[in-house]
């Protein structure tokens, strides 16, 4: 079971090579039907990036509901680790540490 | 099973749709369907079992094509929306217009930035269209107001003409392999060059089977007072071809104002034509009095419609896909506007009445008979 909300922890030193690490990714229910359902994925990522790219080769629609064609977050969408928003730590470069909670969430706006 | 008229309502909100006898009474409406997403043009295909697609452009998980098979009753995801190849460098916007092909199954589709896709199942997959689509001129063209957007495809035979704004008229002659701007005599307002080679903020473009090589453009108009450089620019707004739009020229003296976004032509007569002229600084009806205008000389002269329509205090804006024309006998006319309403003009715009008062915005409407 993964532990939910645990503090963010560093990643490792910059510039060492990131070992694939077992996560959870939360899936909102507007994206559940993108990937059979399911609330929530685990998967193995060193990175927020790897892990983009492992839920691509698993679910792509998923994917592109998240990104775009050229592979950037979407406008609307969030993406936290943990508590912690990937932009106010290294953007899809964020190391996870094993337990980590990658949270998709659309952001709130519209009209 | 009767015939029956029906009308696909894009929204902001999500697609609606109606349906009625051919007496046009009674419209039944249902939907919303995507609620809540944006819908900025939809399909009414029905070569064949008849299908209806609409796009759905969703602002915070990105563009789907819908797809129903059931007369609107509900509507699917197709397998795969357009999307440009992972290193070409442009992500897809919007979806702005879908036509159909050749073949039963074959749609094109106009996206925001400008390109042009097609599918051959249906909708599940798609191809970009590399002749527009990374035209030389591609990387050049500017959004308007409404983002970069490939909003009209017209095939004829070989021929494809494509609006875009901001880009102009393209043709292609090869049945979309190649394409090659066409704009001589269509003007631009905002460009030092009052008629450049491309670049033109065109609003809608339509044709007539009856009438080979006639085509009539709502163009952004508005710029008789302009005095930049150039020079003023009077009537650049609506314009008719008669040579597959190699050449165009002015139809728009006897308008109020030759800014407007749609253009319809009447299913039985290529002369009788529709625009609705709109204040090009507000983009809203002058006067607050909406009226539809007519020409039954390919543009030549205009009357008004206005009958039934208010008579003021009405300040809304009818989108360039918000309005299309029925192929009954004696064809009624519809248009959306942005307060989300929804009109019909009983015998050729003679008579209007609203069918729907409280819609969403409404960003396109299109009607045929199932």
């Amino acid at each position: 079971m993964p532990r939910r909300g645990r503090p963010d922890c560093p990643g490792p030193a910059g510039g060492a090579t990131l070992a694939a690490v077992a996560i959870t990714v939360l899936v909102p229910s507007p994206l559940r039907p993108y990937c059979g359902g399911a609330s929530e994925l685990s998967l193995s990522a060193p990175s927020v990036r790897a892990a983009l790219d492992e839920i691509e080769r698993r679910h792509p629609s998923l994917h592109r509901n998240v990104c775009d064609e050229t592979g950037a977050v979407r406008r609307h969408v969030n993406l936290f680790v943990n508590t912690s928003h990937v932009r106010d730590r290294e953007g899809l470069d964020t190391a996870l540490m094993p337990g980590d909670v990658l949270t998709i969430l659309p952001a709130v706006s519209g009209g | 099973m009767p015939e029956r008229l029906m009308l696909s309502i894009g929204t902001k909100k999500g697609l609606f749709v109606a349906e009625a006898s051919k007496t046009r009474r009674g419209f039944a409406l249902r939907g919303p369907f995507g609620p809540g997403v944006p819908v900025y043009t939809t399909l009414i295909d029905n070569r064949g079992t008849p299908r209806l697609y609409a796009s759905s452009c969703n602002p915070f998980f990105g563009m789907k094509v819908l797809r129903s098979t059931d007369m609107g009753k509900s509507f699917k995801e197709t397998k795969s929306a357009p999307a440009f190849p992972k290193d070409d460098g442009r992500a897809l916007a919007n979806i702005w217009s879908l036509e159909p092909g050749a073949g039963k199954k074959d749609l094109w589709c106009g996206v925001e930035p400008a390109s042009l896709f097609r599918s051959g199942d249906g909708g599940d997959t798609w191809e970009m269209v590399q002749g527009i689509s990374n035209h030389e001129h591609a990387r050049k063209w500017q959004p308007g107001n409404g983002g970069l957007c490939m909003h009209t495809i017209i095939r004829d035979g070989d021929r494809v003409h494509l609006g875009i704004s901001t880009g102009g008229h393209y043709l292609s002659e090869d049945g979309g392999a190649t394409f090659k701007a066409s704009n001589q005599g269509v003007g631009a307002g905002f460009a030092p060059d009052p008629y450049p080679e491309f670049g033109q903020c065109v609003h809608k473009i339509v044709r007539h089977d009856d009438a080979p090589g006639r085509l009539y453009m709502q163009n952004h108009g508005g710029w008789a007072e302009w005095d930049g450089p150039g020079g003023r620019r009077p009537d650049i707004g609506v314009l008719r071809s008669d040579d597959h739009g190699k050449t165009w020229r002015s139809i728009a003296k006897g308008l109020p104002s030759d800014f407007g976004f749609p253009i319809v032509v009447h299913p039985q007569d290529a002369d009788t034509v529709y625009v609705m002229p709109l204040v090009p600084e507000t983009r809203t009806c002058p006067g607050g009095a909406p009226a539809v205008w007519r020409s039954e000389n390919g543009g030549d002269s205009w009357s008004k419609l206005v009958k039934g329509l208010p008579k003021k205090q009405s300040y809304f804006t009818i989108q360039r896909d918000a309005m299309d024309i029925d192929k009954l006998k004696s064809p009624a006319l519809y248009f959306g506007t942005t307060t989300g309403q929804l009109w019909i003009g009983r015998d050729g715009g003679e008579e209007w009445e609203c069918l729907f008062d409280s819609l969403p915005p409404i960003h396109c409407v299109k009607v045929a008979v199932v």
